[in-house]
Order: structure tokens, then C-alpha cells, then sequence
């Protein structure tokens, strides 16, 4: 079916909300989701398999494992990325200051793919981003490539794991000038570029976005958890007219 | 609270009301239409660019039942209005969101009109919510007839008489829109592509044009069904009631959580209302050479005239438009030893200052007629970017500072009080219809929907206390990332203009009626009619000129028109 960038919001917004967790940002969340289904990489799909982890993760703070020059690693004890990594993002900003590179290390976190938009927001900032992880399932390793003033990325796609990383850990490098990726995408096995995200993009906007029917009925049935039930006395909630 | 203006040599770049003054809840529930409220934007838009408009399709039966198409066209594109009317029983005619019939469903439609599109309007428009439409479909929405007016005034015309004007008085419409849907709906097209649209990159302008456009409809609607009951008895509806008549609106509670959630929009609505009242307060007021006293008094001799007319059931609402025409006619009466003295219209508003928020409120809307040529650029500014954000470089102790000065209202509220959380609000599973219930007393305060700023600010104001004034900001918010929400917000609001609402909507004696008042008269409505604290009936284009006169003058605060006096140009000129 063909929904609204909007209607995604909205829906997303209600189902974030409706999980009750203190951390995490309905709004961001939501945005983050849209902006990876406009981008055709299915962030329905990947929101919808996220809420079981969302709903089930405890509301813990990250810790701060190891700071060095240059580089950072957290461990987010089993949680969704989705609910850490707009404070994430402002730490690792912050911390890289004037420094022409940063490497942050995320442990113990689910549901990477929802990094697409925090991630691309970079551009804006003139902060070059290389981002790689490993799944346990196909694609087995993911590459994502941001130049400087770029606003979206290049996306490599691995059929065998490559960095040796534990699947639920991702590695995020920033960077005031491009990274050099040769070495990185040797043996890539299938990749988006940028060109084509910023084509489905526009094309999404211009004739609304697929969504697979019963990821939206999963995103639905979700949204449907904030719905009070209905009742005499509720009815005259809304003020009588 | 101090409400009066500040003095003129502490004024701000700003305003010469602070935050604590626009922003006060009360002050925004007494708001009323001005220049650049978006309806009246809208009719200098239609005029200046020559829009032009036509039937299309008419295509309804002797009972007025069928679909009817209106063709828009513009310099940048066309457009269609298409209109279904269906036959609903008395029973089922329903203000609220969970209705599921109305007289009336329309649709803005983007583009040409093809059999395949038509057919797809034809079969979900009708069940707004419930169906799915195109993305071609910019704007979707449902209006009920006023049934007592609707069939008083055909009656009439059919018998060759025209409506009685008591009747019109009653309400001032025919048909009452109970929802009307905008970006990206129900599947209907998003308002972020039309950044690129110079007819409706405006907020909430093709809504507003949907509606203006449904008001021709009803007009042209009675005159049809008169004359199908009537035949050659029958006669059109006079020029000057119909610039009367507008179109009703009623709204409840799901208005309320929109200012809420929106408050870079609303903070960019009050900003530019506050500029341009700024820029007609620091004009002299000079003798009456710019005749600009003499067109204020008229003003306000009209505004009198309004009031007085109004006819609403509310009793608080009653009162104050009595209160205004008691406040105004005193007004009036002193009027030039009120003028006296004072140098610049900053200086007659703070004379003013006594006066009641409503009566204030009609005095800002008159002054800004006064000078079109420094208001109206202001109503360019009705977007906003909804970016909320935290800075890098920042310490606990700078988001201490910002609470302390924006947010005193929050910050200074008791929230262990019970009657400061009296409240709780929720979205209902009957069409997810916002709603209200008392904490403690009715089921769903589990699943509260988030409306509580005031509180959340107040929390995280205690949180900051108790950390380290100069710990980074964001390893606060790392530590504690449960506050990085409230903290993007207060931050943000923080540093605009006017920033958040200054209300505490779970507060017993909070009332919602203030926020939907702020949105309706930012839209431009007239006529604002209480029918409870969480529901209000208005009048959106009420004495707007119709399309085919349609011009830039100003048309503010409608007024019965007098059938008995030769019309000398437009309505609003025949008060001497």
C-alpha cells in the first residue's frame, strides 16, 4: 500500500509511545523510521521487528567503557540503538571537538539500521561518517558511507561478515575530511548509492510511500497500544456537545 | 501575573509584550481574527493572483443529493474541489470525530480530474477516515448541515422571500465543517512537497482555501434546491446575505494536543502576530491627518456592532461580549481624551491595559487594519521548523538559566498538589478521540498522552539541581537520557521569541477552550460560541467577500447586513 510520510509519523509516534519506556524520543524515533522507508530500506520492517526489544529492554543508562584520545566505547546493555543514539550523537560531537577524526564503539545494541537518518544528519554538520556492522543473518556485514556535505549515503552490502565485530556492536567513525573506503569495500556484494536513495526519496515524496500491507498492520495493531477503552464515562470525556 | 505592557524605554527588539503576557493562556483564548490570519491572507492571495473558479460538474438531484466538482485555477496550476452529498438521517448527524455519516464530504484534489481518480474519490471520500484515498488528494474533509438554517433559507427563496435574518443571526452559517484533513491524512498528500507550491506552501492555507471554497458550494446549493422546489416562484439568495453567511466549524478537544505538540508553529504563529502588532505600535499617532484615528474609531464602532449581535448559548462567553461592548462603548465615548497624550499606538494600548484580555485583544486586531502596508508582510511568516535541539559546548547550569527565565510558570508550580495534576489526557479507542479524565477517578491514566510540559519541565528543573552546574550538558543527558526530550524543548522554546503555551493543561480549572480559541483565530474564525469548556463552535469566512468579488479590503468583525438600505458598496462600509 502507498501511506504518507506523515501517516508514518504519526503511527510510529503512537506505537513508541504506546511502548511507555522513559528513554527515547517518540519524535526522533518516528523521524528516523520514515526517513529509512523513503529511503526504500524498509523501516517499517525494521521498526516492527525493534519493538519487541523496546518493550522488553530495561530503562538503563549507557556506560562509558573506555575513553581515549579520539575514540569512545559504550555498551548499551542489550538496548534498542534507537532510544540512545540522538544523546549519543551529541556526546560523541561534543567530545570530538576539534579533532579531525573520532571512532565510537557501540556495544550490546539492537536494531542498527535505524542509525540511517541520526547519521545522515551529520551532513549537515560537515562531518564525513563511516559506519560498519555485522548481523547474524543476511547481509552479514553493512557498510555505510557518508561524504562530507553529502545528504545521503553510499550502503555496501556484505554476504559474509568481515571485521570480525560481535553482532550486536557497531562501530561509527566521524571525520572532517571523506574516509578512504577502498580497502573497506573490496568485496562488497551488492550496494545502494547515493544517487539512489535520493532518487526513491524524491520519488516517495512525490507519489507517496510503499509500505509492505502487513508491516502496516503490525505498525498499526502497535500504534493501537495508547487507545484507552471505551465507556460510558469516557465518552463524556471529550466534553458534551 | 503583571499583565500590562512593558514601558517604552525597556522595550525589546522583540515585542512590547513579553512572553509572560502573549503567551498567558488567557490572553490567547481572547484572541480574535487580524490581518494576517490565514483566511484573510488567503482572499488577498485569490485576489492579487487572480485565481479563477468554476463548475465543473454538477451533477446532484432535486434533493440536492449527488456530486458536484468546482474547478480552481491559479497562475502556478489547477485544481478541483469535489463535493459529495449524501442523504443522512437526523440521528446521525454528529459533531464529534466518531461520527460516521455527515450531509457533506469534499476533497482538494491536486491536478485534473480523470473516470479512474473520480471513481476512487467517489468511493472513499465519503468514509473519510475509514477510506483510503490518493495522494492527489491535498486537503479531505466533512461538513453537516445546519439544519434550521439550511432549511429556513430554501424555504424562503423557493417562496420567493428571502431568510429571515434573526434565523442567520442564530448561527451565521449553513454548513458546519467537522474535521478538515490536511498532510498527509488518511494517505492524502503531505505538506512538506508543497514547500515548493507558491499556492499552498503556506500552513493550513489549502485547508483554508477547501473551506472558503465549500462555503461558495453551500451558497450555490441553496439556490439550486430553491429553485428546483420553487421553480419560477423561487429567488436567489440576496449578495449581501450571502457575504454573511460563512462556514461553521466546530471543534473539541483534538485541536488542543496539535498546539501542544507543535510549539515551534505556534511560537512562529504568536511571533509574527506580536511583529506586526510591533510594527504598527511604534508608529506616531500623529493629528488625524492619516485619518488613522477616524478609521480606528470605525473599527471599533464595528467591533461593537459584532459583539452585540453575536449570539452564542455559553454564558461565560455571554458576559464577555457584553463586557466588550460595555468596555468599547466607554471607549468610544472618551475617545479623543484617550488619544490624548499619547505619542505613538504603544502608548493608547498600554492606556488600555485595564481593559478586559477580549477587549485588548479587539484593539490589537483593529490597530493592525490600520496600517496594511507594515502588517501584511508579516503574514509570509506562517511556517516554522519544528527542529528541536540541544547545543553542543553547553553546561547543566545554561539549561538551569533558561528555565529560570522562561519557564518561572512551570518551574513555580506545586505538581504534588492534586488539583495541579487534577487531570489526565488520552486518546480514546472510539476513533482515537482525544479526551479528558479526572486522575485517580476514571481508567487510563496509565496510558496518558503527553501533554503535561509544564510538569515534565518542572521535573527536569529538580534534576539539574541536583547535578553538577558545570557538568557537560550532554553527559547529563547521556546519564540521564529520560530528560533529553523535555531538555530539546525547554532549550529550544527557550531561545525563540514567544516560546511554549504558559498553561498546565492537567491543572483542575485549566481550560482547553483557550488553546482551541488561539488556532481558530489564528485561522481567522469569528464568532466564537462555547457549546462547553471543550468544545467551541465558530464562523470561518463569515462577511468575506465571495469568490467572484473577491478583494484585499479588509472584512473584519461581520455584521447582519441591512436589506432596507441601499448597499453602497461593500457591507462593512454602511456604518457611518
Amino acid at each position: 500500500m502507498i501511506v504518507s510520510h506523515n501517516e508514518i509519523v504519526t503511527m510510529v509516534n503512537k506505537a513508541f509511545l504506546g511502548m511507555q519506556r522513559e528513554v527515547g524520543e517518540a519524535d526522533l524515533i518516528a523521524s528516523m523510521v520514515a526517513e529509512l522507508q523513503m529511503a526504500g530500506l524498509n523501516g517499517i520492517l525494521h521498526f516492527n521487528n525493534a519493538s519487541p526489544f523496546i518493550l522488553s529492554e530495561r530503562d538503563v543508562a549507557i556506560d562509558i567503557i573506555y575513553q581515549g584520545e579520539g575514540e569512545v566505547r559504550l555498551d548499551l546493555h542489550g538496548s534498542s540503538l534507537v532510544c540512545h543514539l540522538p544523546a549519543v550523537m551529541d556526546y560523541v560531537i561534543e567530545k570530538m571537538g576539534s579533532r579531525n577524526h573520532f571512532k565510537v564503539y557501540l556495544q550490546n545494541c539492537h536494531n542498527r539500521w535505524l542509525a540511517y537518518s541520526e547519521l545522515a544528519k551529520l551532513a549537515a554538520k560537515g562531518i564525513a561518517c563511516l559506519a560498519k556492522w555485522d548481523n547474524g543473518s543476511a547481509p552479514k556485514h553493512t557498510i555505510f558511507t557518508l561524504d562530507r556535505r553529502f545528504v545521503y549515503p553510499d550502503l555496501y552490502f556484505f554476504n559474509e561478515a568481515q571485521a570480525n565485530y560481535n553482532t550486536n556492536d557497531m562501530v561509527i567513525e566521524l571525520s572532517t575530511t571523506n574516509f578512504d573506503i577502498e580497502q573497506d569495500i573490496q568485496y562488497f556484494d551488492r550496494k545502494v548509492s547515493t544517487d539512489e536513495l535520493y532518487a526513491t526519496h524524491q520519488r516517495a515524496w512525490k507519489e507517496g510511500i510503499y509500505v509492505d500491507d502487513g508491516q502496516w498492520a503490525t505498525l498499526k495493531k502497535s500504534a493501537a497500544a495508547i487507545l484507552v477503552e471505551n465507556s460510558e464515562a469516557s465518552s463524556k470525556g471529550a466534553g458534551g456537545i | 501575573m503583571e499583565h500590562t505592557l512593558p514601558n517604552n524605554d525597556r522595550l525589546d527588539a522583540v515585542s512590547f509584550r513579553t512572553p509572560d503576557v502573549v503567551m498567558h493562556s488567557e490572553r490567547l483564548g481572547a484572541m480574535h481574527q487580524t490581518r494576517i490570519s490565514f483566511v484573510r491572507t488567503l482572499l488577498r492571495k485569490i485576489d492579487k493572483e487572480h485565481w479563477t473558479l468554476s463548475k465543473h460538474l454538477w451533477d446532484l438531484d432535486n434533493d440536492g443529493y449527488g456530486q458536484v466538482i468546482y474547478r480552481l485555477q491559479t497562475p502556478e496550476h489547477v485544481y478541483h474541489l469535489v463535493v459529495f452529498c449524501n442523504q443522512i438521517a437526523d440521528e446521525e448527524r454528529n459533531d464529534r470525530v466518531i461520527a460516521q455519516k455527515w450531509d457533506v464530504t469534499f476533497a482538494l484534489v491536486y491536478g485534473e480530474i480523470g473516470d479512474e481518480l473520480l471513481a476512487n474519490l467517489k468511493a472513499n471520500v465519503p468514509l473519510q477516515e475509514a477510506g483510503r484515498n490518493s495522494n492527489m488528494v491535498m486537503v479531505l474533509a466533512r461538513a453537516n448541515k445546519s439544519v434550521r438554517v439550511f432549511d429556513h433559507i430554501v424555504s424562503s427563496l423557493a417562496e420567493g422571500q428571502q431568510p429571515d435574518l434573526d434565523v442567520l443571526a442564530q448561527v451565521g452559517y449553513i454548513l458546519r465543517t467537522t474535521a478538515v484533513y490536511g498532510n498527509g491524512k488518511f494517505g492524502i498528500y503531505d505538506f512538506k512537497p508543497l514547500d515548493h507550491s507558491e499556492d499552498f506552501n503556506q500552513s493550513f492555507r489549502a485547508q483554508m482555501c477547501a473551506v472558503y471554497l465549500i462555503r461558495e458550494f453551500s451558497l450555490d446549493w441553496v439556490d439550486y434546491l430553491a429553485q428546483k422546489k420553487g421553480g419560477d416562484k423561487a429567488v436567489s439568495l440576496h449578495p449581501e446575505i450571502k457575504q454573511y453567511l460563512g462556514i461553521g466549524n466546530a471543534t473539541g478537544l483534538g485541536m488542543a494536543p496539535y498546539l501542544i505538540n507543535h510549539p515551534c508553529v505556534v511560537d512562529q504563529w504568536l511571533s509574527a502576530r506580536e511583529g506586526a502588532l510591533q510594527a504598527v505600535l511604534v508608529c506616531d499617532i500623529e493629528d488625524d491627518r492619516n485619518n488613522k484615528i477616524q478609521q480606528l474609531s470605525h473599527l471599533m464602532k464595528r467591533a461593537i456592532q459584532h459583539f452585540s449581535e453575536v449570539v452564542t448559548i455559553n454564558e461565560p462567553q455571554i458576559l464577555l461580549n457584553s463586557t466588550v461592548v460595555d468596555e468599547l462603548n466607554k471607549l468610544q465615548n472618551n475617545f479623543t481624551s484617550e488619544i490624548e497624550g499619547c505619542v505613538t499606538w504603544a502608548d493608547f494600548l498600554q492606556r488600555q491595559a485595564y481593559l478586559s484580555f477580549e477587549s485588548q485583544e479587539v484593539i490589537t486586531s483593529c490597530l493592525m487594519e490600520l496600517y496594511p502596508e507594515l502588517v501584511d508582510a508579516f503574514a509570509g511568516q506562517a511556517n516554522a521548523d519544528e527542529t528541536m535541539s540541544l547545543p553542543g559546548g553547553k553546561v547543566v547550569q545554561d539549561l538551569i538559566d533558561v528555565l529560570e527565565a522562561r519557564y518561572q510558570w512551570a518551574i513555580s508550580i506545586d505538581f504534588e498538589a492534586e488539583d495541579n495534576v487534577y487531570w489526565f489526557w488520552y486518546r480514546s479507542e472510539d476513533k482515537e478521540e482525544p479526551r479528558m479524565g479526572v486522575r485517580g477517578q476514571e481508567r487510563g491514566d496509565d496510558k496518558e498522552f503527553l501533554l503535561d510540559i509544564g510538569r515534565q519541565a518542572n521535573t527536569l528543573y529538580l534534576a539539574l539541581q541536583q547535578a553538577d552546574p558545570q557538568q557537560l550538558l550532554s553527559e547529563f543527558i547521556l546519564k540521564q537520557p529520560k530528560y533529553r526530550s523535555i531538555a530539546r524543548r525547554v532549550w529550544t522554546m527557550g531561545h525563540k521569541k514567544m516560546g511554549d503555551i504558559q498553561i498546565n493543561v492537567l491543572q483542575k480549572t485549566a481550560l482547553p477552550m483557550h488553546l482551541l480559541r488561539c488556532k481558530l483565530s489564528m485561522f481567522g474564525a469569528t464568532k466564537f460560541d462555547p457549546r462547553s469548556d471543550r468544545w467551541v463552535r465558530v464562523t470561518l469566512f463569515q462577511g468575506a467577500p465571495l469568490f467572484a468579488e473577491v478583494h484585499s479590503d479588509e472584512w473584519l468583525f461581520p455584521l447582519l447586513p441591512n436589506l432596507s438600505v441601499p448597499k453602497r458598496g461593500l457591507t462593512h462600509d454602511r456604518i457611518a
